[in-house]
């Protein structure tokens, strides 16, 4: 799956998972997706239960515990480098 | 062919016997398919699921030890293929190793607390995340009264049934948003096998103090967390109750 696909799924998937009310598009590559830092989301740990559960399905994907997530949730890429791993 | 509507899943730990049986059983009426696990007692299991099956409702009897989490893994993982998960949770199985603290050997405060306790965490975890992903569910721990009555011979149980009650209510804090209710019951002196081992005395003096003047009965308890597994009992959650007849003390 190439990453330019795989960037606007995930971005997809967060919006919609989270019930944003952003544009997909909008959210940058690297933004930080939990905590207070500028230019994140701002994300909660709520969210990340969420986001877990939203990856099984899309992606069929599980995450064993919050150890595996924090690293993996950082950013957009880092979730992309995290499925792509994961789907090898 | 056409695709039947799921039927909904409750699974009971220790459910070959006592207040487990009797609410499994009650489950099964409820419409559930019942799976009642057991640690050993295959019988009392197999008899459980005789009885249900009689009355026309739909259960199956698995062993799996709760402190096995190869075990738990295992039914959790078929469950999922089978049943697309669980939706009620029963963490009812405990074990009773009473004796004065000074005395007691570590097993006995060991076992005790990964029974009830441990096994709760590792069946809870193992179905949880169905129950969020359907974002239906509901999770009744098996409290005791031992968890707010402070009885001498018990520390290892009240310690594991006290911390069921506090662990009931974080967890319901977390899973709320997601539809999944969690609560626990605390019954008093229920009449099975596990108060079998007391004397006339410790009878008498137990009964001095609860106003309904009975022991209890596994009957008393199961209509209880019935009630807790439907849909409305959906804006009930980190609530323990006790079930104990009014124990006074």
């Amino acid at each position: 799956m190439s990453s330019e696909d795989l960037k606007p799924r995930v971005k997809e998937l967060i919006v919609r998972q989270l019930k944003l009310d952003v544009d997909p598009a909008s959210i940058k590559d690297d933004a930080p997706l939990f905590g207070d830092a500028d230019g994140g989301l701002g994300l909660d740990s709520i969210d990340a239960l969420e986001l877990v559960l939203g990856l099984e399905k899309e992606f069929g994907i599980k995450v064993q515990d919050e150890e595996v997530g924090v690293k993996a949730f950082a950013s957009v890429n880092a979730l992309c480098e995290f499925i792509r791993a994961k789907a090898a | 062919m056409t695709d039947a509507p799921r039927v909904r899943v409750a699974l009971v730990t220790g459910a070959s016997r006592g207040i487990g049986r009797a609410v499994g059983e009650r489950l099964a009426a409820d419409g559930y398919h019942a799976v009642l696990t057991y640690r050993a007692d295959a019988a009392g299991a197999e008899a459980a699921v005789e009885a249900i099956r009689a009355a026309g409702g739909s259960g199956e009897a698995v062993k799996c030890d709760v402190t096995s989490a190869a075990d738990i893994t295992a039914l959790a993982d078929r469950l999922d293929k089978e049943r697309e998960g669980i939706d009620v949770l029963v963490n009812n199985a405990a074990v009773l190793k009473n004796g004065l603290f000074a005395l007691m050997p570590d097993a006995n405060w060991n076992l005790v607390m990964d029974t009830a306790l441990g096994g709760t965490y590792r069946m809870t975890k193992a179905f949880v995340r169905g129950m969020l992903r359907r974002r239906w569910g509901r999770i009744v721990n098996v409290s005791s009264l031992a968890a707010f009555s402070g009885a001498a011979g018990q520390t290892n149980y009240s310690a594991a049934k006290g911390a069921l009650v506090a662990f009931t209510k974080s967890l319901a804090a977390e899973v709320g948003p997601f539809g999944v209710t969690v609560n626990a019951v605390a019954p008093g002196f229920v009449e099975t096998e596990m108060i079998s081992f007391l004397g006339k005395e410790a009878r008498e003096d137990f009964l001095k103090r609860v106003p309904v003047q009975r022991f209890g009965r596994p009957e008393d308890i199961a209509p209880f967390v019935s009630f807790l597994c439907t849909d409305g009992a959906a804006y009930l959650t980190g609530q323990t109750v006790r079930v104990d007849g009014g124990f006074v003390g």
